[in-house]
């Protein structure tokens, strides 16, 4: 599943570990969801989309 | 699991999986000397044997715990994944141990050895699982 979250995390500055602290995971998390090696939990991806204050339609798109 | 974490979670896991360690090493010492020492006999022969296996027991019981507690559903998947690893190596090589033992001739592979031997898989496994997400 593709992500936008380093372009999201981009533009607000932030590091992957300000991110990890954000949603209460580990930097390891982050990562691996960024890189596209894990797809979040569906209360993971609610709690991204808040974080960003998005939806979680504009963070991920099923596309491979 | 894990050597540098905040995750309290893990702390928690970590410590008592060490103190339930500690307890497997004990009452297997203990268990084995009572059985070879002591020549009991009738329900005593069954305490002794099933001392060791207690903190197995609580060992399996303790993950179910952890996964329970475990906020960072990524860190509960790369257990999952560990453990998994742990139990199919573990299957896989008593498996052809066991063939060797019984038609080659192999050296007996005390079933004692089972449980750190799962271990050390489970710990192999999870650095196999933890590289693939780097």
């Amino acid at each position: 599943m593709k992500n936008r979250l380093r372009v999201l995390r981009a533009e607000r500055e932030w590091s992957q570990a300000d991110l990890a602290e954000r949603l209460e995971v580990s930097r390891q998390s982050v990562n691996a969801i960024e890189t596209g090696k894990y797809d979040p939990s569906l209360p993971l991806a609610f709690k991204l989309a808040r974080v960003f204050e998005t939806t979680i339609e504009a963070i991920f798109s099923d596309e491979k | 699991m894990g050597c540098k974490t905040n995750n309290p979670a893990v702390w928690r896991f970590t410590r008592r999986f060490i103190v339930l360690s500690l307890l497997y090493a004990v009452f297997s010492v203990l268990s084995t000397y009572g059985l070879l020492r002591w020549h009991s006999t009738g329900i005593v022969i069954w305490l002794l044997a099933v001392l060791p296996a207690i903190p197995i027991a609580m060992a399996v019981l303790l993950t179910g715990r952890y996964m329970r507690e475990e906020k960072d559903d990524f860190q509960s998947a790369v257990l999952v994944q560990s453990l998994l690893g742990g139990i199919g190596a573990t299957l896989v090589v008593t498996t052809v141990w066991g063939f060797l033992e019984n038609y080659a001739h192999f050296r007996r592979l005390d079933i004692l050895m089972l449980w750190p031997l799962y271990l050390v898989f489970v710990g192999i496994s999870y650095g196999i699982v933890k590289a693939r997400y780097r």
